[in-house]
């Protein structure tokens, strides 16, 4: 059991990143609020990054910081579009419950 | 399905996880001309060797279309070291049958030191404070509290970074989404948020006081460091040790190096095989902001009472 606390290998790394993804697993099917939704999104995201971190880290191969770079820049883009819709529906409807969004005209 | 349903479901997967993980040593001995040779490669000096443990002797190959197990060709032995730390050295039969270790790595074999306990309550501590970040998230019903608990999981997962040597990305992602993306939400959250949402703060005369004095002892702090700063001193950065293999005669490997996941090393991954993702990205990027524009741009019926007149009369003038 010390043996787990004390000595930290890249085992540590990827439950960390898989309880991580859970977490944001959970926030998107439980939450109804969208920019919530949106966050554990990004949440999702930063789990596959320590993931694939921790890979590069273990083959000595740089190539996941590149990987790892690009996701950071497509979850930056997602973000910015995503808070765009969120920012479009509020202004049609005034709420941005996604349960409530079952149309697409308002 | 019930939010206690989900909750279970989490815990299950952890316990599963933290199963699943826990790894896998090889522990049956080596022959002992391989562990001979192991012996003989290392350094005699300080950190003695204990044992030699031997992982899979043969690997699987496609010999005639099927799947063979044919004795491996390198031999990968894990050596334990009188000071705790263990060392994979790879073993090879070259054609003469003689046995020759051609690699020794440490498992972590930079000069940062990363086992013992300073490295696991580093690691514990950022871990939770990331994951209860992300609990806060997906928990609270105020959105800038939520907000909150994502900027301090960030946190945490910068750190996290940082202790897997990726040093830029951890700016990188402090920047980017603590500093960036974050501050994206927390725009959108009051523009949507009604005004009893507030924040809980001290106010009045209390809390001016205590924001005076924090705003003070800030710019005291900030002044203080940045007429501390010396030049760097080059002399003591030359003679700084480096980083070095335990054989000679094979050349570092890439993960050994120190400045392994530093800006230059990204950097000539980046704009080497990487370049062509990195291009990719700058149009995505461009089509991101095009597109939250286009979205987030002010339907006509919206604008006629006030300030997008402009905007629709131009439109007209495209019709027609």
């Amino acid at each position: 059991m010390s043996d787990i606390l004390t000595n930290i290998g890249y085992g540590h790394f990827l439950v960390l990143a898989a309880v991580l993804f859970l977490i944001g697993v959970a926030g998107v099917l439980v939450r109804r609020n969208a920019l919530i939704i949106l966050m554990s999104v990004e949440l999702m995201l930063n789990a596959a990054n320590v993931t694939l971190l921790t890979f590069s880290r273990m083959w000595g191969d740089l190539s996941a910081h590149t990987f790892a770079l690009v996701v950071i820049a497509v979850a930056a883009a997602e973000a910015s579009v995503g808070l765009a819709i969120v920012v479009a529906v509020f202004r049609g409807r005034r709420n941005v419950e996604v349960d409530r969004l079952t149309t697409l005209r308002h | 399905m019930s939010r206690t349903g989900f909750v279970l479901w989490i815990v299950v997967a952890m316990v599963g996880a933290a199963f699943a993980a826990t790894p896998a040593r090889a522990d049956t001995a080596c022959a002992a001309d391989i562990e001979m040779a192991v012996r003989s490669a290392l350094p005699a000096a300080k950190p003695g060797v204990v044992g030699v443990h031997c992982g899979a002797v043969t690997e699987s190959r496609t010999v005639n279309g099927r799947l063979e197990s044919v004795p491996a060709s390198v031999v990968a032995a894990e050596v334990v070291l009188s000071d705790g730390r263990v060392a994979t050295a790879r073993v090879k039969k070259d054609e003469g049958g003689k046995l020759q270790v051609v690699g020794v790595t440490y498992q972590h074999a930079d000069l940062v030191e990363s086992t013992g306990w300073g490295v696991a309550v580093l690691f514990w501590v950022f871990a939770l404070f990331s994951i209860a970040g992300a609990l806060f998230v997906i928990t609270r019903r105020n959105l800038i509290a939520a907000v909150m608990g994502m900027v301090g999981s960030f946190l945490g997962i910068a750190v996290i970074y940082m202790m897997l040597y990726a040093q830029f990305l951890a700016v990188i992602q402090m920047l980017v989404y603590a500093g960036a993306i974050m501050v994206l939400f927390v725009f959108v959250v009051m523009i949507l948020n009604r005004p009893e949402d507030e924040p809980v703060a001290p106010s009045g005369r209390a809390g001016q006081v205590l924001g005076g004095v924090a705003t003070l002892y800030l710019v005291v702090r900030l002044i203080t460091t940045l007429t501390r700063v010396e030049p760097p001193n080059l002399e003591i950065a030359m003679t700084a040790p480096q980083p070095q293999c335990v054989t000679a005669a094979s050349p570092c490997p890439e993960a050994d190096r120190a400045d392994w996941g530093s800006v230059k090393a990204v950097g000539g991954d980046l704009f080497g095989p990487g370049l062509f993702p990195f291009e990719a990205v700058s149009i995505l990027l461009l089509v991101a902001v095009v597109g939250a524009i286009a979205i987030a741009r002010p339907l006509r019926d919206d604008s006629e009472d006030s300030e997008d007149g402009g905007d629709a009369s131009h439109a007209h003038g495209g019709a027609a």
